[in-house]
């Protein structure tokens, strides 16, 4: 058996069915990861089919190879320059004629190509037939394969037609487009031909229909290789047919593909005479409702909201609890079984590497109750009609209808919320998105708002609280107006035609399969970053200043180097009031995470609690602990349980007037902590004033590393280091603004 | 001579086709690659609850476009 390697390509439309085929072909045997610089997801898998091992890439769901949008331009030039031995396009037999415009493009590039008509249960059931064998011959010949990508129906058939595939010599499929056009494609081809490089890297007939089809993508390439001349005798073709024919060649070849397939769909298919309106039509006009469509809108994104925010927090403690005690005290026993207790080494394991773990762990939980709620909206079709009520609204900041639920998802979190973009049609409304979520002030976020609040203005804290999230979305607001004026002005208008596909009963594999590979692909990208973090501030709070190396990691923080750095920094605050190492200290870890700010005050401001927590703990056997872990994880069941109960409280208590109580199973409402002594050190450290601005700059500056590195992981390093910059100015200026705008104003600077 | 009639006047549970596909670049492409072409026929299903965008259907599948974008599409 020769043993060659192959790689199959799979494309199709987005929402055919296409990585439920691609899991059933390869199993577990597969990688998930970015398409180098892109926002776009690439899966690999491998399978071995009668002993032959077969590469199988996940092409970008697409309805075009035009090269119009990222996905497009990856499918293409991956089939372009990859040249995959066969390439399997996937499409959905229930509707088959948008479908096959793709399959029509792929053909036309002259690779093998198998058709898996996936959905043909749907199909069937809609009271539609497809004689395959017609098709195939339509199709010129191209193998027909019906699947049921779900239960795995027609999956080996499939891989036996990969088989066949190989061997079968087979004519390239020609559409005839017409006299006209035919002559102006032989010119052109004869061109192409002529120039052996070109010859070699692209198939000459497609080329030439691809610039008669004006295609800006290729027509820009060519002239980068120095083919102006070719370019430029498209462009008298596209104008002599165009003459002739009284239309240009773009529109002329679509209108001739979709002839073709008319034709095709007209010998293979019977339909029923009659489309019945189908259960998902009935359920549409209820749910994108004149008067129910937005209430439903806001209702199911409050819902995921809720999910992200508040019913996975019982998990969040849960795991934080894990990690911050048995973890910690069985790596503590063991350091000490080894001979390294009360070292340097242990503190680093402990508060370094440790906690770095924890940092990434804590946001498992986040991100599958984020994926779940995303999955449910994805996978029933809900998701699509989220942009289509909410369009109207997001198009004045220049986005689109889908960025509502990243934005909503950064009150909670903004590591979710740039995951969430992923649900965006096309690469700038997803950074863009991602950019503003930020600004979205998080949970973590809200304690430091509070402490302050309670310090500085009491009762009207509430008022405090509620402008800075009110100044988070006005900051977003203008960020996304002046991105949409200044960065896109000049680009293209995006299109917003948007497929609005049948609701459908999601599939409990389905949306856990990308449960589990999504928060995987996080915990793999966030961990190196998040732990080197870790790591790098333990190192600058246990370096001494003195780099005596007899006070290592024995040493105050406001002599080690983490102390003389937030001193150098100091000055730059000082215009917004707030110019103290102890608040640029803390200010420096919040950027680890924003939950961290207040605990470093405790520190700085010497007001350690540390003593007494430690002692507190007593020595208990790894079973003892198992049990206690097993324990606080049945108690986070519960919660979680009492979390979505709750959901109908709060939402009904949004309604002014009314007001449920919340359920409170294990009386886990939680005692506030105890600040009072913070508070006395902060009113003497900070002006009311600058306490104003201090929080203002804790809203705007720079994300915490988890949200950097995720942000890194979905849009790369360059957007992300635009990210650091763009934060910490406006955080600055904003700060500032407040601060000496206040004292101009004579409002509480003294 | 009057203006020629576009997709967005269509009212709901009407059907038109497609005469021209009007406007250019990456939208007119779109548009194309999904199926509106010369002699299609669309249905208009209903409005967004906000009024923009619209619901169609053609070729047994549902479509949502921006007014804007309906305009660019003469149908008869
Ligand atoms: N009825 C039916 N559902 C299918 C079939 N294949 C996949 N699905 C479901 O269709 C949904 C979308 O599938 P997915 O593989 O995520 O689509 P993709 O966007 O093309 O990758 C999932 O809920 C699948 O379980 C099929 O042949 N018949």
């Amino acid at each position: 058996m020769a043993a060659e390697p192959l790689t199959v390509a799979l494309a199709g439309n987005p929402n055919v069915g296409k990585s439920t085929i691609f899991n059933a072909l390869t199993g577990s045997y597969q990688q998930v990861g970015n398409w180098p610089g892109k926002t776009v997801e690439k899966k690999e898998g491998w399978v071995s089919i009668d002993g032959q091992r077969v590469a199988i890439v996940d092409l970008p769901g697409t309805y075009s190879l035009a090269a119009y949008s990222v996905e497009e331009i990856i499918a293409r030039d991956f089939i372009l320059n990859e040249r995959p031995g066969i390439v399997v396009a996937v499409v959905d037999a229930a509707n088959l004629e948008r479908n096959l415009y793709l399959v029509c493009q792929i053909l036309e590039l002259g690779l093998p190509v198998i058709v898996a008509l996936n959905m043909s249960d749907t199909a069937r059931s809609r009271g539609v037939e497809i004689d395959v064998q017609k098709l195939s011959q339509q199709l010129n010949g191209t193998a027909v394969i019906e699947t049921v990508g779900n239960r795995g129906i027609g999956i080996d058939t499939l891989k036996a037609a990969i088989t066949r595939a190989q061997t079968a010599r087979r004519q390239p499929s020609v559409l005839d487009y017409g006299d006209v056009i035919e002559a102006e494609i032989d010119q052109l081809q004869a061109r192409i031909e002529a120039d052996p490089v070109l010859a070699h890297q692209y198939r000459a007939r497609w080329l030439a229909v691809k610039l008669l089809e004006t295609d800006d993508d290729l027509r820009a390439h060519l002239e980068q290789m120095g083919h102006q001349p070719l370019v430029k005798s498209a462009d008298e073709a596209i104008a002599r047919v165009t003459a002739s024919l009284g239309d240009d060649p773009e529109t002329l070849i679509t209108d001739r593909r979709y002839q073709f397939i008319g034709q095709a769909v007209g010998a293979a298919v019977t339909r029923p005479s009659q489309m019945a309106e189908t259960p998902s039509d009935r359920a549409d006009r209820i749910i994108t409702h004149r008067l129910w469509g937005v209430p439903i809108f806001l209702l199911l994104m409050w819902i995921v909201f809720q999910f992200t925010a508040n019913v996975s927090a019982p998990f969040v403690d849960w795991v934080d609890g894990v990690v911050t005690g048995p973890i910690a005290q069985w790596a503590a026993a063991l350091l000490g079984a080894v001979g390294v207790s009360d070292t340097w080494l242990e503190s680093l394991l402990l508060d370094g590497v440790i906690a770095g773990v924890g940092g990434v762990l804590v946001f498992v939980p986040v991100l599958l109750f984020l994926y779940l709620g995303i999955g449910l909206l994805e996978d029933s079709g809900y998701m699509a009609r989220a942009a289509f009520v909410m369009d109207r609204v997001m198009r004045v900041i220049g986005l689109h209808g889908k960025s509502f639920l990243p934005l909503l998802i950064g009150f909670g979190c903004t590591v979710p919320a740039v995951y969430a973009t992923r649900t965006l049609e096309n690469e700038r409304d997803r950074r863009v998105t991602g950019f503003l979520a930020t600004f979205m002030s998080c949970g973590a976020r809200l304690p430091v708002y509070v402490v302050f609040g309670a310090a500085f203005f009491g009762a009207q804290a509430g008022n405090l609280i509620f402008g800075l999230y009110l100044l988070g979305i006005g900051v977003a607001l203008v960020t996304g107006l002046v991105m949409k004026r200044a960065l896109y002005r000049s680009a293209p208008p995006q299109p917003f035609v948007m497929e609005l596909p049948p609701y459908r009963m999601p599939d409990a594999r389905t949306v856990g399969r990308q449960m589990w590979e999504r928060t995987r692909g996080f915990v793999q990208r966030a961990f190196t970053v998040i732990l080197g973090c870790s790591v790098a501030i333990w190192l600058l709070l246990a370096v001494p200043r003195s780099l005596n190396p007899g006070e290592f990691n024995t040493v105050e923080p406001q002599d080690s180097l983490f102390g003389s750095i937030s001193g150098a920094l100091a000055p730059v605050f000082a215009p917004a009031g707030f110019g103290t190492w102890e608040a640029t200290g803390s200010l420096v870890t919040g950027g680890i995470a924003k939950e961290v700010i207040i605990s470093t005050m405790n520190q700085v401001y010497a007001l350690d609690a540390e003593e007494d927590a430690s002692a507190s703990e007593t020595p208990t056997t790894f079973v003892e602990d198992m049990g206690s872990v097993a324990q606080s994880f049945g108690q986070a069941v519960i919660l979680t349980g009492q979390e979505i109960v709750n959901i109908v409280p709060r939402t009904v208590n949004i309604i002014p007037g009314i007001n449920l109580p919340e359920a409170d199973f294990l009386g886990a409402g939680e005692a506030s902590e105890d600040t009072s002594a913070l508070n006395t050190m902060l009113t003497r450290a900070f002006t009311p004033l600058a306490a104003v601005a201090f929080t203002v700059f804790i809203l705007l500056y720079v994300p915490c590393m988890a949200a950097t590195a995720a942000m890194r992981h979905e849009f790369g390093s360059r957007w992300m280091l635009y990210q650091l910059g763009y934060t910490a100015v406006i955080a600055w200026v904003a700060a500032v603004v407040v601060y000496q705008g206040g004292l101009l104003l004579g409002i509480g600077g003294a | 001579m009057t203006e020629p009639r576009t997709l967005d006047q269509l009212s709901p549970g009407q059907k038109a086709t497609v005469k021209k596909v009007g406007g250019q670049g990456a939208v007119r492409r779109r548009l194309m690659d999904m199926g509106v072409v010369n002699g299609v026929e669309i249905e208009l299903i209903k409005a967004a609850p906000l009024g923009d965008p619209l619901e169609f259907r053609l070729r047994g599948y549902h479509l949502s476009l921006r007014k804007n974008e309906a305009q660019q599409i003469e149908i008869n």
